[in-house]
């Protein structure tokens, strides 16, 4: 039986590899995961096309993040794209969990890889250059984070 | 295995449930977060600061209907950002409100303490105004720069200042206590963000002209 095969028949036996490429669960907190991720990074949109500075606050410099030079990309806000990727990691778990496979399953994993990696980035961003944090940025990271690690852990029970 | 015509229905329809779903729950939460983010807190919350006192900066008569107060940190992009805006109602609603200026330089800010010792020397010469719309007009200039004192001396200097008295009052220990007392007492308030305002005793989080000018016409009434 081919692996184009298996994915049509939920039930058929075949090379495990092919089967956990054509399939795979993810869990639903991932999706509300990537949904959380999508209302924060659109806030900080909105705030952005607002022209609507958050106050500074005692305790955190998020206005110097999401204010800062490295905050606008080629004229797009960062926090477009979070919104854009979040939206995209949305969609792509709610295709997992309603059974799509294949390239959506490479889709969600090269995806969530290349999160965590801009997540990393943007947070040495905030700690080694601009030295100050935003929490909406945090979250967003430690989302990007999560997404990773759930898509690193399914991928490994599957092909385990 | 092949699926029966009635599975594969019911795995169309669960498909187009979570599909749809999913769909309208996140139009939802983004039509939310448009509808009700934005708008102002005016009058959220009664507030003790400390009283308005000589030693104030203020503009406006002391007999003034309303007295807006505001706590603020030249270093923050919000103050920059309405800067301008109080400028012009100064001017708006001149005799009616006194206006009363308070240092509240944040920790993170490593430039805000210097600038607020510039913006208070400034006021011993009688310019703080003009040194305050130009602190914050200039922000991005001197709050930037790897040398931000030389920019202070340079808006003291375009000025007219007396330099050396502004050197002299900019450094001196009676400025720094002045600026740390106005710090401690705003925390001791409850201030725990910049711009804070409160018109006449009533705190208030504006996003444009429009709040400020209800927030004070309400204290008008």
């Amino acid at each position: 039986m081919s692996a184009g095969r298996a994915s049509a028949a939920p039930g058929a036996t075949g090379p495990r590899r092919s089967t956990a490429l054509s399939r795979r669960a993810v869990p639903p907190i991932a999706v509300v995961l990537a949904a959380i991720g999508f209302f924060i990074s659109f806030y900080l949109t909105l705030t952005h096309y607002r022209h609507a500075v958050p106050p500074c606050y005692v305790t955190t410099g998020c206005e110097s993040v999401i204010t800062s030079r490295y905050a606008v990309i080629l004229g797009v806000p960062l926090s477009l794209v979070g919104t854009i990727f979040f939206a995209v990691m949305f969609y792509l778990g709610i295709a997992l969990i309603t059974g799509h496979g294949g390239r959506v399953i490479q889709a969600y994993d090269v995806l969530t890889t290349a999160g965590v990696l801009a997540a990393v980035g943007l947070f040495l961003l905030q700690a080694v250059v601009l030295k100050a944090y935003c929490s909406y940025c945090l979250a967003t990271e430690a989302i990007a984070l999560l997404l990773w690690l759930e898509s690193l852990l399914t991928a490994s029970s599957h092909e385990g | 295995m092949s699926q029966t015509p009635t599975n594969h229905l019911s795995r169309t329809k669960y498909r187009l449930l979570v599909w749809t779903g999913g769909t309208l729950a996140l139009a939802l939460g983004a039509l939310a977060l448009v509808v009700f983010t934005g708008a102002s807190q005016t009058g959220s919350a009664s507030v003790t600061v400390a009283p308005v006192g000589v030693a104030d900066i203020t503009a406006g008569p002391a007999s003034a209907q309303v007295v807006l107060i505001e706590y603020t940190d030249y270093e923050c992009e919000a103050c920059a950002r309405f800067a301008p805006i109080l400028a012009t109602l100064r001017e708006e609603y001149s005799g009616k409100v006194r206006w009363v200026y308070r240092f509240f330089p944040l920790d993170y800010h490593p430039y805000a303490v210097p600038a607020a010792q510039a913006a208070y020397a400034a006021h011993l010469q009688g310019k703080f105004w003009e040194m305050n719309d130009l602190l914050y007009e200039k922000q991005r200039e001197w709050a930037h720069s790897d040398d931000p004192y030389a920019f202070l001396e340079g808006y003291a200097q375009s000025l007219g200042l007396d330099m050396a008295r502004f050197n002299r009052d900019a450094g001196a220990k009676t400025t720094a206590e002045f600026i740390a007392k106005q710090k401690a007492e705003g925390s001791a308030a409850g201030v725990d963000h910049t711009p804070w305002f409160l018109a006449d005793g009533a705190s208030f989080v504006p996003y444009n002209i429009g709040d400020f000018r209800a927030a004070i016409d309400a204290a008008l009434e």
